[in-house]
């Protein structure tokens, strides 16, 4: 069968090669290829980094709070400055007390911040208030800095009735429009082609002119395909965008070395055209120096710019995870000692006479009672309506599946809610005890 | 009786087709968006589907600033013309090209929308839907949910062309929509027409939830009808009856709605090869053919209405059965009418395998399944 073939095939060849070709002629020169302005050149050379050496890291205070040589400390005041530490400083303060309170079986589930609280407080500061926070999980620090009530975070942790996400998410999955800070949810790395989005619509509304999108996220999320959807999409289509990435070392137990083979992720930028930097993370100066800056690009171009902020996850990556489990306790000890943030930014402030060992004592003890006081508040109260589990899933009119198992679970509730002793339990745990919807199946009876 | 062939109805001649302007503007259930204008002062427009989509997002895009129309190759007009001249009449800011990622492109869309911006998106054959999943199912449908209402993206209209086309093979043939019945939270709509399409999508484009409009991209040609020039809705979540009928309910939507009323001809009279088959008795029997149109949320009342009156269902659609929104229905139907059915429900659908390229001709419902399927059912 091939062999019969053959015949066709020389035929063919013969008419492409005689026919089909234009005759030969001195071609046109040209410097480049169509889709390039790459210059052409005869020697065979392959790469893998578009810098010579590693992309360097930006820093203005070393791990003993100094400045750096040529380094500059940005000029803030010495107002903003305390509230940079305090709001870094109210971080551990929150996670101390929320992680305990998971391991007591308080709360169903907690990330901490530790070790990052630069990284995320600094990069706020350099925000305006209004800039919209596309985030990923671990960013409960620019919430803090804009003062977003303790008792909604409290109230978010224990699914209690003063939620304003309704009680329905796992804690640590805050959001508020008021904050200009998109609701966190559990799947990676989705919230970065939304960040394109976000900031082409800020482009586009006159409104919003001055404003910009920031969008986190962790080096193992940058792994996604959503992160490459994300950065092609905003660098062609344009809008004020920075986004964010917390390189802290580890995606849960994968360490960095197995996650991806280049230079981290600012390596990453240049190649969707995006400005890149990267800088120190647990440096607080550093990371606001440059979302400021990036932030000032990315409103003047009308372009996403990138920031990679080096940081070391030093608490587990959840409650759920023991980190012992896949790395030495002694590293993590070590890193918190050597290079931590909350020390280097407040020996920096002693230095400038801008922070006090009373200051440092008054303000533990205020933050621990704020924090204990939210704690034991959304701790006594109850959780939602057991009817708002039917709510908010279709907007206008509810669809007839979702009225149908409303009704359903109402007329189960009538029949066995206050008989069978599991059901009366967790009914107790709602506001009106569940009475708002086994009301409901009691009318329809009396109908 | 008509002879074999030739007086068979065909989509350029069915008489699903309204084709003059005034069963256009008496179109069931049509809702007028112009409260100021007067009937008698309506026009239609002889277009086809294609063309309707494109009417419909030219609306849009005039009626609301924050309109934007995006997604592979659509700034030239698509691939299918959907978006023929939208970028030069309302500028490349508006209506633009994305780069070549599915996932992107709804992400994209949500975050438009979560600004309170209009996104109608192109995903260029609903076969390349899935890359976007996650998006959709994960983040579109939930966001309300999540966020107790506090954000919410019901201005994302996805659009993406649908079912087979006769030679799309495995990647440009596929009826994803049984995917979505599991995502709480999104609308899912096929039209049948050039009328449909205009009504169903500025209907969805304005809905306060996400739609994903899938487009039977047979019909974008093939199908013509007069179409109203103003701005108007069709109902969602609402099926409509074509045929009146009392004797079995046939239940269908997009394309095998044309293989459903050629069935109906095939059965009232058969051509010379098929008589021996279509006992004479079952010839006059009156079948009601039901356009399901929203596939999520499906409207139950009407289905259950007409078959309480009918006793018997048959449900035809291009995707497998296994999955799909014929499964819901049959169960949602036996549950509701266990006593009164006379026959099993019945279901015409794609065969359970992958779309084949050499075997599309036999592979989807076409006339002679849902003739046979109705001649069972009545029959049973």
């Amino acid at each position: 069968m091939l062999r019969r073939s053959l015949p066709l095939l020389h035929r063919l060849h013969r008419s492409l090669s005689s026919s089909s070709l234009p005759p030969l002629s001195q071609p046109p020169t040209h410097g480049h290829l169509p889709n390039t302005h790459s210059a052409l050149t005869p020697s065979l050379h392959f790469f893998n980094s578009v810098l010579p050496g590693q992309i360097p890291t930006y820093r203005v205070l070393d791990s003993n709070g100094v400045i750096v040589d040529g380094a500059e400390v940005p000029d803030v005041g010495r107002e903003f400055a305390r509230r940079l530490y305090e709001t870094m400083m109210l971080l551990p303060a929150v996670d101390n007390v929320l992680y305990n309170a998971q391991r007591h079986g308080s709360i169903s589930f907690y990330m901490t911040t530790h070790g990052e609280e630069a990284a995320v407080v600094g990069s706020a500061a350099a925000l305006s208030p209004t800039d919209e926070v596309l985030g990923q999980y671990r960013e409960l620090g620019v919430l803090l800095w804009r003062s977003y009530p303790l008792s909604s975070i409290m109230a978010q942790c224990f699914s209690s009735m003063d939620d304003p996400g309704k009680g329905r998410q796992m804690p640590v999955h805050f959001g508020s429009p008021a904050h200009h800070f998109h609701t966190i949810s559990s799947p990676l790395a989705t919230q970065i082609p939304q960040a394109a989005g976000v900031a082409f619509a800020l482009k586009r509304d006159p409104a919003r002119k001055g404003d910009v999108a920031i969008c986190y996220f962790g080096e193992g999320a940058a792994s996604e395909g959503d992160f490459h959807a994300g950065l092609g999409m905003a660098s062609v289509l344009g809008g004020p965008l920075i986004f964010f990435c917390r390189n802290n070392g580890f995606a849960i137990s994968t360490p960095a070395a197995e996650q991806y083979a280049g230079d981290g992720i600012a390596s990453r930028g240049p190649g969707y055209g995006i400005r890149t930097v990267r800088v120190d993370g647990n440096d607080a100066w550093a990371v606001y120096n440059a979302v400021k800056e990036a932030r000032r690009l990315a409103l003047e171009y009308q372009k996403p710019v990138l920031v990679e902020a080096m940081t070391y996850r030093v608490g587990h990556h959840s409650t759920s995870d023991d980190s012992y489990a896949y790395r030495p306790k002694q590293e993590v000890e070590d890193w918190k000692r050597i290079d931590n943030p909350l020390f280097r930014l407040r020996r920096y402030l002693e230095s400038q006479s801008l922070w006090s060992e009373s200051d440092e004592s008054s303000l533990r003890t205020s933050q621990r009672e704020a924090v204990l006081a939210a704690f034991r508040y959304a701790e006594s109260r109850p959780k939602p309506r057991l009817g708002q589990m039917f709510t908010d899933v279709w907007g206008g009119e509810e669809p007839w599946m979702i009225r149908e198992d409303r009704e359903e679970m109402g007329r189960l509730l009538n029949k066995y809610g206050n008989v069978w002793e599991g059901w009366r339990r967790e009914l107790e745990r709602f506001d009106a005890g569940g009475r708002d919807m086994m009301g409901a199946g009691e009318e329809e009876e009396e109908n | 009786p008509p002879t074999a062939g030739g007086h068979l109805p065909t989509i350029a001649t069915s008489s699903l087709l309204r084709t003059s302007r005034d069963s256009a503007l008496r179109s069931p259930g049509i809702q007028w968006q112009d409260p100021d204008s007067h009937s008698h002062s309506r026009d239609t427009r002889k277009l086809n589907m294609y063309q309707a989509v494109r009417d419909a997002m030219a609306t849009a895009l005039i009626k609301d600033d924050t309109s934007l129309v995006f997604g592979e190759d659509v700034a030239f007009g698509g691939v299918f013309r959907c978006t023929l001249n939208l970028a030069e009449e309302f500028g490349r800011e508006r209506v633009f090209n994305t780069p070549l990622t599915e996932q992107g492109i709804a992400g994209f869309a949500l975050g438009l929308a979560a600004m309170g911006h209009t996104a109608i998106a192109e995903i260029q054959f609903s076969d390349y839907i899935f890359p976007a999943f996650d998006q959709l199912v994960n983040e579109a449908a939930k966001i309300r949910y999540r966020t107790g209402g506090a954000y919410d993206v019901g201005r994302v209209t996805l659009r993406a062309p649908c079912m087979s086309v006769g030679h799309g093979g495995l990647y440009h043939s596929q009826s994803p929509e049984g995917f979505f019945l599991g995502a709480q939270g999104l609308k899912v709509v096929i039209p049948r027409s050039p009328l449909q399409a205009k009504g169903l999508l500025l209907a969805s484009i304005r809905d306060p939830n996400p739609v994903i409009f899938l487009e039977p991209k047979i019909l974008y040609r093939s199908t013509i009808e007069q179409v109203p020039t103003e701005d108007y809705h069709l109902p969602l979540s609402s099926a409509e009856v074509l045929i009146p009928g009392d004797s079995l309910t046939l239940l269908s939507y997009g394309t095998p709605l044309y293989h459903c009323e050629t069935a109906l001809s095939l059965l009232r009279s058969p051509p010379p090869e098929l008589e021996h088959l279509v006992p004479p008795s079952l010839r006059s029997a009156k079948v009601e053919l039901i356009d399901l149109r929203t596939i999520v949320p499906w409207d139950i009342a009407s289905i259950v209405e007409s078959v309480n009156k009918t006793r018997r269902l048959v449900i035809v659609h291009e995707a497998p059965s296994l999955g799909s929104i014929s499964s819901e229905i049959a169960a949602e139907v036996t549950k509701r009418l266990f006593l009164k059915l006379e026959a099993p429900v019945r279901r015409v659908t794609g065969w359970g395998t992958p779309v084949p390229l050499a075997w599309e001709g036999l592979w989807g419902p076409g006339e002679v399944r849902v003739l046979d399927a109705v001649l069972e059912t009545l029959m049973y």
